[in-house]
Protein backbone atom coordinates (compact mmCIF):
# COMPACT_ATOMS: atom_id res chain seq x y z
CA UNK A 1 0.00 0.00 0.00
CA UNK A 2 0.73 3.68 -0.90
CA UNK A 3 2.09 5.86 2.22
CA UNK A 4 -0.52 7.97 1.48
CA UNK A 5 -2.91 5.35 3.20
CA UNK A 6 -3.23 5.18 6.56
CA UNK A 7 -4.30 1.76 7.82
CA UNK A 8 -5.67 2.92 10.69
CA UNK A 9 -9.14 3.17 11.16
CA UNK A 10 -10.65 6.43 12.53
CA UNK A 11 -12.82 4.44 15.49
CA UNK A 12 -8.87 2.80 16.52
CA UNK A 13 -6.91 6.04 16.24
CA UNK A 14 -9.26 8.14 18.49
CA UNK A 15 -9.91 4.65 20.92
CA UNK A 16 -5.76 4.74 21.11
CA UNK A 17 -5.74 8.40 22.00
CA UNK A 18 -7.99 8.12 24.90
CA UNK A 19 -6.00 5.36 26.19
CA UNK A 20 -9.12 2.74 26.06
CA UNK A 21 -9.03 -1.03 24.36
CA UNK A 22 -11.29 -3.83 23.96
CA UNK A 23 -14.87 -3.69 23.46
CA UNK A 24 -15.27 -0.39 25.37
CA UNK A 25 -12.75 1.31 22.83
CA UNK A 26 -14.04 0.37 19.95
CA UNK A 27 -17.85 1.70 20.93
CA UNK A 28 -16.31 4.94 22.36
CA UNK A 29 -14.30 5.93 19.30
CA UNK A 30 -16.45 4.45 17.28
CA UNK A 31 -19.53 6.96 18.49
CA UNK A 32 -16.65 9.79 18.51
CA UNK A 33 -15.59 8.91 14.79
CA UNK A 34 -19.07 8.86 13.74
CA UNK A 35 -19.89 12.08 15.22
CA UNK A 36 -16.98 13.46 13.80
CA UNK A 37 -17.85 12.28 10.21
CA UNK A 38 -21.78 13.17 10.45
CA UNK A 39 -20.24 17.08 11.51
CA UNK A 40 -18.01 17.19 8.57
CA UNK A 41 -20.38 16.43 5.94
CA UNK A 42 -23.30 19.03 8.28
CA UNK A 43 -20.60 22.14 7.88
CA UNK A 44 -19.89 21.03 3.78
CA UNK A 45 -23.63 20.81 3.49
CA UNK A 46 -24.34 24.35 5.43
CA UNK A 47 -21.95 25.49 3.12
CA UNK A 48 -23.38 23.92 0.33
CA UNK A 49 -27.09 24.43 1.10
CA UNK A 50 -27.83 28.18 1.97
CA UNK A 51 -24.74 29.95 0.43
CA UNK A 52 -22.95 27.88 -2.32
CA UNK A 53 -26.01 26.91 -4.22
CA UNK A 54 -27.16 30.40 -4.33
CA UNK A 55 -23.87 31.84 -5.19
CA UNK A 56 -23.18 29.61 -7.92
CA UNK A 57 -27.08 29.56 -9.90
CA UNK A 58 -26.66 33.46 -9.46
CA UNK A 59 -23.05 33.31 -11.37
CA UNK A 60 -24.83 31.16 -13.60
CA UNK A 61 -27.79 33.80 -13.99
CA UNK A 62 -25.69 36.58 -13.96
CA UNK A 63 -27.21 38.04 -9.97
CA UNK A 64 -25.35 38.94 -7.17
CA UNK A 65 -27.26 36.71 -4.30
CA UNK A 66 -26.32 36.52 -1.23
CA UNK A 67 -23.70 39.28 0.21
CA UNK A 68 -25.11 41.47 3.34
CA UNK A 69 -24.43 39.25 6.22
CA UNK A 70 -21.36 38.93 7.03
CA UNK A 71 -17.91 38.40 4.15
CA UNK A 72 -19.21 36.99 0.99
CA UNK A 73 -22.84 36.82 2.65
CA UNK A 74 -21.21 33.68 4.45
CA UNK A 75 -23.22 34.37 8.02
CA UNK A 76 -26.57 33.94 6.12
CA UNK A 77 -25.42 30.03 6.89
CA UNK A 78 -26.38 30.78 10.47
CA UNK A 79 -29.49 33.02 9.76
CA UNK A 80 -30.85 30.79 7.94
CA UNK A 81 -30.46 27.73 9.85
CA UNK A 82 -32.28 29.84 12.73
CA UNK A 83 -34.69 31.43 10.42
CA UNK A 84 -35.44 27.67 9.16
CA UNK A 85 -35.84 25.80 12.58
CA UNK A 86 -37.93 28.63 13.79
CA UNK A 87 -40.87 27.81 11.04
CA UNK A 88 -44.17 26.84 12.11
CA UNK A 89 -44.33 23.19 11.07
CA UNK A 90 -47.90 23.00 9.64
CA UNK A 91 -48.94 19.38 9.48
CA UNK A 92 -51.68 19.02 6.83
CA UNK A 93 -55.19 17.18 7.09
CA UNK A 94 -55.14 13.46 6.70
CA UNK A 95 -51.42 12.26 6.18
CA UNK A 96 -50.31 9.19 7.08
CA UNK A 97 -48.71 10.22 10.64
CA UNK A 98 -45.82 7.59 11.44
CA UNK A 99 -44.56 7.33 7.84
CA UNK A 100 -45.23 11.66 7.16
CA UNK A 101 -42.88 12.40 10.31
CA UNK A 102 -40.45 9.18 9.50
CA UNK A 103 -39.85 9.94 5.41
CA UNK A 104 -37.52 13.10 6.29
CA UNK A 105 -35.52 11.02 9.26
CA UNK A 106 -35.06 9.00 6.50
CA UNK A 107 -33.31 10.40 3.85
CA UNK A 108 -30.65 11.77 5.84
CA UNK A 109 -30.10 8.79 8.09
CA UNK A 110 -29.45 6.95 4.62
CA UNK A 111 -26.77 9.31 3.03
CA UNK A 112 -25.05 9.84 6.39
CA UNK A 113 -24.69 5.81 6.41
CA UNK A 114 -23.41 5.77 3.42
CA UNK A 115 -20.42 7.57 4.34
CA UNK A 116 -19.53 4.94 6.98
CA UNK A 117 -17.24 3.01 4.44
CA UNK A 118 -15.92 6.49 2.03
CA UNK A 119 -11.95 6.72 3.05
CA UNK A 120 -11.71 10.73 3.26
CA UNK A 121 -8.33 10.60 3.34
CA UNK A 122 -5.55 11.68 6.40
CA UNK A 123 -7.24 8.57 8.26
CA UNK A 124 -10.67 9.75 8.00
CA UNK A 125 -12.00 6.53 7.49
CA UNK A 126 -15.09 5.15 10.14
CA UNK A 127 -15.09 1.53 8.93
CA UNK A 128 -13.42 -0.88 5.78
CA UNK A 129 -15.47 -4.13 5.43
CA UNK A 130 -14.85 -6.24 2.94
CA UNK A 131 -18.34 -5.56 0.78
CA UNK A 132 -17.63 -1.43 1.62
CA UNK A 133 -18.75 -0.87 -1.79
CA UNK A 134 -21.84 -3.02 -1.34
CA UNK A 135 -23.14 -1.27 1.49
CA UNK A 136 -22.35 2.08 0.31
CA UNK A 137 -25.01 1.58 -2.65
CA UNK A 138 -27.41 -0.26 -0.52
CA UNK A 139 -27.28 2.70 2.07
CA UNK A 140 -27.98 5.29 -0.44
CA UNK A 141 -30.72 3.69 -1.48
CA UNK A 142 -32.67 3.52 1.52
CA UNK A 143 -33.65 7.13 0.74
CA UNK A 144 -35.79 6.09 -2.19
CA UNK A 145 -38.00 4.31 0.79
CA UNK A 146 -38.35 7.56 2.39
CA UNK A 147 -39.38 9.57 -0.58
CA UNK A 148 -42.17 7.19 -1.00
CA UNK A 149 -42.95 7.14 2.48
CA UNK A 150 -43.01 11.31 2.07
CA UNK A 151 -45.07 10.91 -1.29
CA UNK A 152 -47.74 8.74 -0.25
CA UNK A 153 -48.55 10.10 3.44
CA UNK A 154 -48.90 13.18 2.32
CA UNK A 155 -52.22 13.07 1.05
CA UNK A 156 -51.44 15.51 -1.38
CA UNK A 157 -51.71 14.67 -5.51
CA UNK A 158 -48.25 16.36 -5.92
CA UNK A 159 -46.59 14.42 -3.23
CA UNK A 160 -48.43 11.18 -5.13
CA UNK A 161 -46.93 11.72 -8.09
CA UNK A 162 -43.52 13.00 -7.11
CA UNK A 163 -43.08 9.88 -4.71
CA UNK A 164 -43.81 7.65 -8.06
CA UNK A 165 -41.25 9.41 -10.24
CA UNK A 166 -39.04 8.67 -7.28
CA UNK A 167 -39.27 5.27 -7.19
CA UNK A 168 -39.55 5.74 -11.05
CA UNK A 169 -36.14 7.11 -11.28
CA UNK A 170 -34.66 4.78 -8.68
CA UNK A 171 -35.90 1.60 -10.62
CA UNK A 172 -34.37 3.32 -13.92
CA UNK A 173 -30.92 4.65 -12.86
CA UNK A 174 -29.93 2.24 -9.93
CA UNK A 175 -28.71 -0.46 -12.22
CA UNK A 176 -26.64 1.15 -14.59
CA UNK A 177 -25.06 2.76 -11.59
CA UNK A 178 -24.05 -0.42 -9.81
CA UNK A 179 -23.19 -2.34 -13.37
CA UNK A 180 -20.46 0.52 -14.29
CA UNK A 181 -19.09 0.24 -10.70
CA UNK A 182 -19.20 -3.53 -11.43
CA UNK A 183 -16.46 -2.81 -14.37
CA UNK A 184 -14.11 -1.02 -11.92
CA UNK A 185 -14.68 -4.23 -9.71
CA UNK A 186 -13.00 -6.35 -12.73
CA UNK A 187 -9.99 -4.36 -12.35
CA UNK A 188 -9.56 -3.79 -8.44
CA UNK A 189 -10.96 -7.73 -7.78
CA UNK A 190 -12.38 -6.66 -4.17
CA UNK A 191 -15.23 -4.45 -2.98
CA UNK A 192 -13.29 -3.28 -0.02
CA UNK A 193 -12.85 0.73 -0.74
CA UNK A 194 -9.35 0.31 0.76
CA UNK A 195 -8.05 -1.97 -1.70
CA UNK A 196 -10.08 -0.17 -4.77
CA UNK A 197 -7.91 3.03 -3.71
CA UNK A 198 -4.87 1.52 -2.96
CA UNK A 199 -5.02 0.10 -6.81
CA UNK A 200 -5.68 3.15 -8.12
CA UNK A 201 -2.29 4.77 -6.78
CA UNK A 202 -0.03 1.72 -9.03
CA UNK A 203 1.24 4.07 -11.65
CA UNK A 204 -0.55 4.04 -15.23
CA UNK A 205 2.52 5.46 -17.29
CA UNK A 206 4.65 8.29 -17.07
CA UNK A 207 5.06 11.48 -19.15
CA UNK A 208 7.96 13.71 -19.05
CA UNK A 209 9.03 12.51 -15.48
CA UNK A 210 5.27 12.50 -14.24
CA UNK A 211 4.04 9.46 -13.45
CA UNK A 212 0.36 9.53 -14.04
CA UNK A 213 -1.65 7.11 -11.61
CA UNK A 214 -3.67 4.33 -12.65
CA UNK A 215 -7.16 6.00 -11.83
CA UNK A 216 -9.90 4.05 -13.23
CA UNK A 217 -11.33 7.47 -14.57
CA UNK A 218 -8.32 7.52 -17.10
CA UNK A 219 -8.51 3.57 -17.68
CA UNK A 220 -12.08 3.66 -18.31
CA UNK A 221 -13.31 6.98 -18.94
CA UNK A 222 -16.32 5.72 -20.95
CA UNK A 223 -17.44 4.11 -17.18
CA UNK A 224 -16.54 7.21 -15.24
CA UNK A 225 -19.32 9.44 -18.10
CA UNK A 226 -21.53 6.30 -17.60
CA UNK A 227 -21.14 6.45 -13.93
CA UNK A 228 -21.32 10.56 -13.63
CA UNK A 229 -24.75 10.51 -15.61
CA UNK A 230 -26.43 7.72 -13.78
CA UNK A 231 -25.18 9.55 -10.30
CA UNK A 232 -26.59 12.41 -11.32
CA UNK A 233 -30.07 11.06 -12.01
CA UNK A 234 -29.78 9.07 -8.41
CA UNK A 235 -29.35 12.36 -6.42
CA UNK A 236 -32.29 14.35 -8.93
CA UNK A 237 -30.69 16.94 -10.49
CA UNK A 238 -30.99 18.50 -13.99
CA UNK A 239 -31.57 17.26 -16.39
CA UNK A 240 -33.13 13.81 -14.53
CA UNK A 241 -34.38 16.20 -12.01
CA UNK A 242 -38.19 14.87 -12.78
CA UNK A 243 -38.92 13.79 -9.59
CA UNK A 244 -38.95 17.05 -8.03
CA UNK A 245 -39.81 19.25 -11.02
CA UNK A 246 -40.65 22.79 -9.51
CA UNK A 247 -42.53 23.54 -12.54
CA UNK A 248 -44.94 20.56 -13.40
CA UNK A 249 -45.59 18.85 -10.19
CA UNK A 250 -44.71 22.20 -7.27
CA UNK A 251 -41.75 20.34 -5.37
CA UNK A 252 -43.11 16.59 -5.68
CA UNK A 253 -42.58 14.59 -2.54
CA UNK A 254 -41.68 17.64 -0.69
CA UNK A 255 -44.93 19.87 -1.37
CA UNK A 256 -46.53 18.95 2.04
CA UNK A 257 -43.34 19.63 4.45
CA UNK A 258 -42.63 22.85 6.30
CA UNK A 259 -40.17 23.81 8.99
CA UNK A 260 -37.50 21.46 10.13
CA UNK A 261 -38.60 18.62 8.22
CA UNK A 262 -38.21 21.07 5.33
CA UNK A 263 -34.48 21.06 6.63
CA UNK A 264 -34.09 17.69 6.63
CA UNK A 265 -35.17 16.68 3.68
CA UNK A 266 -33.09 19.41 1.95
CA UNK A 267 -29.99 17.99 4.36
CA UNK A 268 -30.42 14.65 2.86
CA UNK A 269 -30.33 15.84 -0.31
CA UNK A 270 -26.80 17.57 -0.40
CA UNK A 271 -25.34 14.85 1.67
CA UNK A 272 -26.75 12.63 -0.94
CA UNK A 273 -24.87 14.70 -3.75
CA UNK A 274 -21.69 14.54 -1.60
CA UNK A 275 -22.11 11.04 -1.08
CA UNK A 276 -22.46 10.38 -5.11
CA UNK A 277 -19.33 12.74 -5.50
CA UNK A 278 -17.59 10.50 -2.97
CA UNK A 279 -18.64 7.22 -4.74
CA UNK A 280 -17.57 8.85 -7.90
CA UNK A 281 -13.74 10.14 -6.53
CA UNK A 282 -13.40 6.35 -4.75
CA UNK A 283 -14.32 4.77 -7.41
CA UNK A 284 -12.88 6.71 -10.43
CA UNK A 285 -10.31 9.40 -9.21
CA UNK A 286 -8.12 7.71 -6.89
CA UNK A 287 -10.13 8.58 -3.71
CA UNK A 288 -8.45 11.11 -1.69
CA UNK A 289 -5.06 10.70 -3.81
CA UNK A 290 -3.48 13.88 -4.95
CA UNK A 291 -0.37 15.61 -5.25
CA UNK A 292 1.06 18.26 -2.82
CA UNK A 293 -2.12 18.60 -1.29
CA UNK A 294 -2.97 15.96 2.50
CA UNK A 295 -5.87 13.46 1.26
CA UNK A 296 -8.68 15.48 3.10
CA UNK A 297 -8.23 18.69 0.80
CA UNK A 298 -8.50 16.45 -2.20
CA UNK A 299 -10.98 14.52 -1.27
CA UNK A 300 -12.87 17.78 0.14
CA UNK A 301 -12.11 19.59 -3.71
CA UNK A 302 -13.19 16.23 -5.44
CA UNK A 303 -16.72 15.92 -3.63
CA UNK A 304 -16.81 19.90 -4.46
CA UNK A 305 -16.26 19.43 -8.08
CA UNK A 306 -19.11 16.77 -8.34
CA UNK A 307 -21.32 18.94 -6.32
CA UNK A 308 -20.35 22.01 -8.58
CA UNK A 309 -20.84 20.20 -11.86
CA UNK A 310 -24.92 19.31 -10.45
CA UNK A 311 -25.40 22.84 -10.05
CA UNK A 312 -24.32 24.07 -13.09
CA UNK A 313 -26.21 21.24 -14.76
CA UNK A 314 -29.36 22.68 -12.70
CA UNK A 315 -28.44 25.84 -14.21
CA UNK A 316 -27.52 24.69 -17.48
CA UNK A 317 -29.60 21.35 -18.83
CA UNK A 318 -33.25 21.72 -19.46
CA UNK A 319 -35.58 18.83 -17.78
CA UNK A 320 -36.34 15.55 -19.83
CA UNK A 321 -40.36 14.57 -19.66
CA UNK A 322 -40.73 11.79 -17.35
CA UNK A 323 -41.37 9.12 -20.50
CA UNK A 324 -38.14 10.17 -21.70
CA UNK A 325 -36.33 9.87 -18.33
CA UNK A 326 -37.51 6.34 -18.58
CA UNK A 327 -36.50 5.68 -21.88
CA UNK A 328 -32.80 7.16 -21.48
CA UNK A 329 -32.76 4.58 -18.33
CA UNK A 330 -34.11 1.51 -19.95
CA UNK A 331 -33.18 2.01 -23.79
CA UNK A 332 -30.02 3.96 -23.49
CA UNK A 333 -28.22 4.11 -19.69
CA UNK A 334 -29.29 -0.22 -18.91
CA UNK A 335 -27.68 -1.44 -22.57
CA UNK A 336 -24.51 0.83 -22.55
CA UNK A 337 -23.57 -0.30 -18.91
CA UNK A 338 -24.07 -3.92 -20.10
CA UNK A 339 -21.98 -3.03 -23.33
CA UNK A 340 -19.50 -1.58 -20.68
CA UNK A 341 -19.33 -4.22 -18.61
CA UNK A 342 -18.92 -6.89 -21.19
CA UNK A 343 -16.50 -4.70 -23.02
CA UNK A 344 -14.38 -4.62 -19.48
CA UNK A 345 -14.54 -7.92 -19.39
CA UNK A 346 -13.47 -9.04 -22.20
CA UNK A 347 -10.68 -6.57 -22.76
CA UNK A 348 -9.19 -7.57 -18.87
CA UNK A 349 -9.30 -10.94 -19.86
CA UNK A 350 -7.47 -10.65 -23.09
CA UNK A 351 -4.47 -8.56 -21.48
CA UNK A 352 -4.55 -10.53 -18.48
CA UNK B 1 -16.42 -7.10 13.74
CA UNK B 2 -14.87 -3.88 15.14
CA UNK B 3 -16.03 -2.17 11.64
CA UNK B 4 -19.48 -3.08 11.81
CA UNK B 5 -19.68 -1.76 15.43
CA UNK B 6 -18.31 1.75 13.87
CA UNK B 7 -21.32 1.55 11.32
CA UNK B 8 -23.76 0.91 13.60
CA UNK B 9 -22.29 3.95 15.31
CA UNK B 10 -22.84 6.14 12.49
CA UNK B 11 -26.71 4.99 11.99
CA UNK B 12 -27.46 5.95 15.27
CA UNK B 13 -25.36 9.22 15.10
CA UNK B 14 -27.43 9.72 11.56
CA UNK B 15 -30.56 8.96 13.53
CA UNK B 16 -29.55 11.53 16.27
CA UNK B 17 -29.01 14.43 14.32
CA UNK B 18 -32.07 14.72 12.75
CA UNK B 19 -33.53 13.95 16.21
CA UNK B 20 -31.59 16.85 17.84
CA UNK B 21 -32.56 19.02 15.20
CA UNK B 22 -36.31 18.60 15.36
CA UNK B 23 -35.92 19.04 19.30
CA UNK B 24 -34.01 22.30 18.60
CA UNK B 25 -37.12 23.39 16.35
CA UNK B 26 -39.82 22.28 18.72
CA UNK B 27 -38.22 24.56 21.29
CA UNK B 28 -38.17 27.50 18.29
CA UNK B 29 -41.03 27.20 16.45
CA UNK B 30 -44.72 29.04 17.43
CA UNK B 31 -47.59 27.02 16.51
CA UNK B 32 -50.47 29.14 15.35
CA UNK B 33 -53.25 26.76 14.69
CA UNK B 34 -55.94 28.72 12.10
CA UNK B 35 -58.29 27.20 10.19
CA UNK B 36 -57.75 26.02 6.66
CA UNK B 37 -54.23 26.24 7.38
CA UNK B 38 -54.22 22.40 7.01
CA UNK B 39 -55.66 22.11 4.14
CA UNK B 40 -53.50 20.13 0.90
CA UNK B 41 -51.83 22.27 -1.42
CA UNK B 42 -53.55 22.46 -4.85
CA UNK B 43 -52.76 25.12 -6.46
CA UNK B 44 -55.10 27.58 -3.60
CA UNK B 45 -57.95 25.91 -4.35
CA UNK B 46 -59.98 23.79 -1.96
CA UNK B 47 -58.36 19.99 -2.18
CA UNK B 48 -60.79 17.73 -4.48
CA UNK B 49 -60.99 14.49 -2.26
CA UNK B 50 -57.66 13.02 -0.81
CA UNK B 51 -54.84 11.51 -2.74
CA UNK B 52 -55.78 8.43 -1.72
CA UNK B 53 -56.68 7.34 -5.34
CA UNK B 54 -56.73 4.64 -7.91
CA UNK B 55 -53.50 5.52 -10.11
CA UNK B 56 -52.42 4.55 -13.12
CA UNK B 57 -48.32 3.79 -12.74
CA UNK B 58 -47.27 3.83 -16.20
CA UNK B 59 -44.41 1.52 -15.65
CA UNK B 60 -45.36 -1.03 -13.99
CA UNK B 61 -43.94 -3.62 -16.30
CA UNK B 62 -40.53 -1.81 -16.01
CA UNK B 63 -40.58 -1.91 -11.82
CA UNK B 64 -41.18 -5.68 -12.82
CA UNK B 65 -38.34 -6.03 -14.91
CA UNK B 66 -35.85 -3.90 -12.38
CA UNK B 67 -36.76 -6.60 -9.85
CA UNK B 68 -35.08 -9.13 -12.23
CA UNK B 69 -32.02 -6.74 -12.87
CA UNK B 70 -31.67 -5.98 -9.60
CA UNK B 71 -31.29 -9.23 -8.44
CA UNK B 72 -29.04 -9.73 -11.46
CA UNK B 73 -26.57 -7.25 -10.21
CA UNK B 74 -26.31 -9.10 -6.85
CA UNK B 75 -24.95 -12.26 -8.64
CA UNK B 76 -22.80 -10.19 -11.23
CA UNK B 77 -20.86 -9.00 -8.16
CA UNK B 78 -19.35 -12.29 -7.09
CA UNK B 79 -18.27 -12.80 -10.24
CA UNK B 80 -16.55 -9.39 -10.81
CA UNK B 81 -14.17 -10.06 -7.55
CA UNK B 82 -12.99 -13.48 -8.12
CA UNK B 83 -12.34 -12.64 -12.04
CA UNK B 84 -9.05 -10.80 -12.54
CA UNK B 85 -7.97 -13.52 -9.73
CA UNK B 86 -9.28 -16.26 -11.35
CA UNK B 87 -7.26 -15.36 -14.78
CA UNK B 88 -4.27 -14.98 -13.44
CA UNK B 89 -3.88 -17.99 -11.52
CA UNK B 90 -3.99 -19.63 -14.49
CA UNK B 91 -7.55 -20.67 -15.22
CA UNK B 92 -8.84 -20.42 -19.23
CA UNK B 93 -10.55 -17.62 -20.20
CA UNK B 94 -13.49 -19.06 -21.85
CA UNK B 95 -13.94 -21.00 -18.12
CA UNK B 96 -14.80 -17.68 -16.50
CA UNK B 97 -16.13 -15.56 -19.23
CA UNK B 98 -18.82 -17.66 -20.89
CA UNK B 99 -20.81 -18.93 -18.46
CA UNK B 100 -21.32 -14.79 -17.01
CA UNK B 101 -21.66 -13.69 -20.90
CA UNK B 102 -24.07 -16.59 -21.17
CA UNK B 103 -26.35 -15.70 -18.12
CA UNK B 104 -26.11 -11.54 -19.16
CA UNK B 105 -26.96 -12.80 -22.55
CA UNK B 106 -30.06 -13.88 -21.38
CA UNK B 107 -31.54 -11.08 -19.42
CA UNK B 108 -30.80 -9.16 -22.48
CA UNK B 109 -32.26 -11.41 -24.42
CA UNK B 110 -35.26 -11.02 -22.00
CA UNK B 111 -35.18 -6.91 -21.98
CA UNK B 112 -35.42 -7.06 -25.97
CA UNK B 113 -38.16 -9.20 -26.01
CA UNK B 114 -40.19 -6.88 -23.01
CA UNK B 115 -38.19 -3.59 -25.47
CA UNK B 116 -40.20 -5.10 -28.61
CA UNK B 117 -43.51 -6.09 -26.40
CA UNK B 118 -43.87 -2.32 -25.45
CA UNK B 119 -43.19 -3.18 -21.61
CA UNK B 120 -40.86 -0.18 -21.46
CA UNK B 121 -42.83 2.07 -23.45
CA UNK B 122 -44.57 4.82 -21.31
CA UNK B 123 -48.75 3.76 -21.53
CA UNK B 124 -50.50 5.77 -22.69
CA UNK B 125 -54.34 6.08 -21.99
CA UNK B 126 -56.73 6.03 -24.58
CA UNK B 127 -58.34 9.05 -23.58
CA UNK B 128 -54.47 11.05 -24.43
CA UNK B 129 -54.55 9.25 -27.58
CA UNK B 130 -57.90 10.65 -28.70
CA UNK B 131 -56.66 14.03 -27.71
CA UNK B 132 -53.61 13.48 -29.20
CA UNK B 133 -52.31 16.52 -31.99
CA UNK B 134 -50.57 15.35 -34.79
CA UNK B 135 -47.34 17.29 -35.67
CA UNK B 136 -46.86 18.58 -38.95
CA UNK B 137 -43.01 17.09 -38.93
Amino acid sequence: MGPLQSQVLLPERIAGLLGLSGTAGQIVGGLLGAFIIANLLLVQTAVAGPWAKRKITAAFTDRIAVNRVGPFGLFVIVADAVRLLSKELVIPDGVDRPAYDLGPLLVPFSALLGFAVIPMGNGIHLADPETGLVFAFAASSIASLGLVMMGYASNNKYSLLGGLRAIASNIAYEIPLIITAASVIIFTGSLQMSEIVAQQAEPLLTLGGVAIPQWFAFVNPFAFALFVVANLAEVGRNPFDVPEAPTEIVAGYQTEYSSVYFVLIYLGEFIHIFLGGALAATLFLGGPAGPVLPGFIWFTIKIWAFYLFTQWARSAVPRIRVDQFLDVGWKGMLVLSFANLVLTAVIVGVIA
Amino acid sequence: MSEWIAIGALGLVAVGIPLGMMAVSAILRPAVPEQGKGATYESGEIPTGTARVQFNIQYYMVALLFVVFDVETVLIFPWTVIYRSALSQGVALSTVLWPMLAFVGILVVGLVWAWRNGAVEWVKSPLANRQKTERNA
